[in-house]
């Protein structure tokens, strides 16, 4: 076996460095086509990491009519205490309203506002953050209810944008894949012509079809490895530049909502190295059931 | 060691390159396949090598049927059989010993095997000292040892010859023709397929005739043809 072993090697080196300009041009598809597909990952996990941080956040309000009753005001709240999918209810009075919107408005938007004219309101966690939208079917219409708001709207644009942005990546970067994998079976078809002679030989004095198969998969298998490692590479670079920007970022913005933990990245990165290795064997298994007659 | 029963070899194209032959060849027997161009000897040998099936009849060696031998076990079958051609099939870019050791690298024999068993073939087809030269820097004879060696260096039990001095002159033949002898005497069992006839009647061994495919002789201690038979004779 060792000595298997040492024939698989030193034959697929030799078979790399003859077709050295074709397996660079593989390798490196296969790095951009990885680097891609792990892109398209880590922004798919980064989107359900906001996602979750959005879930933690998001509150729903009902906003009481500036006239409401205590008796309207108090059916609604006990209402919404008995409703099981939402908890942690708070009502915030006319006047904490007013002093909210105070931090929320310019001066001389503020200075128009009076506390009377504010409506007051009820504000809860939703367990689920469509759960919201019970909550805005179920009061809207209700006596001395003014409305009742969620902020999931902009919170399903913002999705949709980086679904929108994963799926184009991910299309592109099958694309890419699809032309590694003929990139490698093509470096393959090569090293099967160029060792026609030999393969005759070694069939003539009695070599095994796996003997002869190992040297050209272990050679695309190698190929597609080492196309994925540079690509993960360039991501772990990326999550790390990534993160020593983020630093400086307020934690509610999108970009340090959606960071990675340090193992979604290597989640990530594992699945880039896996795939590495299926389409470098895709590639060779191909060119070898096609152009190496054994 | 070798049967043939009723084998018929037609190519896709129609050609009957062998029609129904049948014969027998001991273990240790020399045998000169002979018989004009196109008259079927290398489809018998690539038969013998399971590089082609019969469309008829069965094949029996070293006590196996090989036409129904599944196909992983082709290879097995052929490290029992060394094969020398007329255009010598060395690996170019490999040295004397490199190109010997090569066949037994590529069957899985270890690295001491390999250093003790090809260094003894070298010396038994007369390269010892030409060990590290490439094929480009040697004459046709003894390129053609170089390929003997690598055929014989498994100690395989049948050596199949397909022309094997076809691309040498008369003299060089002869070398080649006692290296095949000496093989022969250590028990392999060889069948020669040759052009040769100055060679053939020379040794008086057994010569198994083809014409357009058909068994036509089987003579023991036999000469290369009937003088008439002018279109084989060069
Ligand atoms: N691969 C092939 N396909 C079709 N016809 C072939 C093939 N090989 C040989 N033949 C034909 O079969 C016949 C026998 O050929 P061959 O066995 O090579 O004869 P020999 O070796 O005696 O010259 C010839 O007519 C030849 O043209
Ligand atoms: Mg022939």
């Amino acid at each position: 076996m060792a000595s298997f072993s040492q024939y698989v090697v030193k034959e697929t080196t030799t078979n790399l460095w003859r077709n050295r300009v074709t397996t660079v041009a593989a390798i490196f598809t296969v790095m951009v086509s990885l680097f891609l597909v792990g892109g398209s990952l880590i922004l798919g996990q980064g989107a359900s990491n906001a996602e979750i941080k959005w879930q933690q956040g998001t509150l729903v309000t009902v906003w009481m009519a500036p006239n409401a009753t205590s008796q309207e005001i108090n059916a609604i709240r006990s209402q919404l205490d008995s409703f099981p999918y939402v908890h942690d209810c708070y009502y915030q009075t006319q006047l904490q309203d007013y002093e909210e919107a105070k931090h929320l408005l310019t001066a001389t938007e503020f200075s128009v506002l009076k506390p009377e004219a504010i409506p007051s309101s009820i504000r809860c966690i939703p367990n689920q953050p469509q759960d919201a939208q019970l909550v805005i079917k179920k009061f809207t219409g209700q006596p001395g209810v003014l409305i009742p708001t969620a902020p999931t709207q902009a919170l399903k644009n913002q999705q949709r944008t980086i679904a929108i942005a994963q799926w184009s990546v991910l299309i592109i970067a099958s694309v890419l894949l699809v032309s590694s994998a003929v990139l490698i079976l093509n470096t393959i078809r090569m090293a099967i012509f160029a060792r026609k002679r030999e393969v005759a030989v070694m069939k003539l004095v009695g070599a095994t079809n796996w003997f002869i198969r190992v040297p050209f998969i272990f050679e695309g298998l190698l190929q597609g490895l080492i196309g994925s490692l540079m690509a993960g590479g360039l991501l772990w670079a990326g999550e790390w530049f990534w993160h020593s920007k983020s630093v400086n970022w307020a934690p509610d913005t999108l970009g340090s909502q959606m960071l990675l933990t340090s193992w979604q990245l290597v989640w990530c990165e594992l699945v880039v190295i896996f795939l590495g290795m299926v389409i470098g064997s895709i590639g060779s298994a191909i060119a070898i059931r096609r152009f190496l007659d054994v | 060691m070798i049967k043939l029963d009723h084998v018929t070899k037609t190519y896709k194209n129609g050609t009957i390159a062998l029609d129904d032959v049948s014969l027998e060849i001991e273990k240790g027997e020399f045998v000169f396949l002979v018989g004009s161009s196109g008259s079927g000897k290398t489809t018998f040998l690539r038969l013998l090598l399971r590089e082609e099936l019969p469309d008829r009849g069965t094949i029996w060696e070293a006590g196996r049927d090989i036409v129904n031998l599944p196909k992983w076990r082709v290879p097995y079958l052929r490290r029992n059989l060394g094969c020398v051609f007329q255009d010598f099939r060395l690996l170019q870019n490999k040295t004397v010993f490199e190109n010997v050791a090569f066949a037994l690298e590529v069957i899985g024999r270890p690295k001491s095997v390999i250093e003790s068993q090809v260094p003894q073939v070298l010396d038994l087809v007369g390269l010892s000292h030409k060990r590290d030269n490439l094929p480009t820097e040697l004459s046709g004879g003894e390129q053609q040892r170089v390929a003997i060696a690598r055929a014989f260096v498994n100690r395989p039990l049948i050596l199949l010859a397909d022309e094997p001095t076809g691309n040498l002159d008369p003299k060089i033949s002869e070398g080649i023709m006692s290296l095949l002898d000496r093989i022969n005497k250590t028990g392999t069992t060889v069948v020669m397929a040759t052009h040769d006839k100055a060679l053939v009647d020379r040794m008086r061994l057994r010569v198994i005739e083809l014409d357009r495919g058909h068994l036509i002789r089987d003579q023991q201690r036999g000469v290369y043809g009937i003088e008439t038979d002018s279109g084989a004779q060069r």
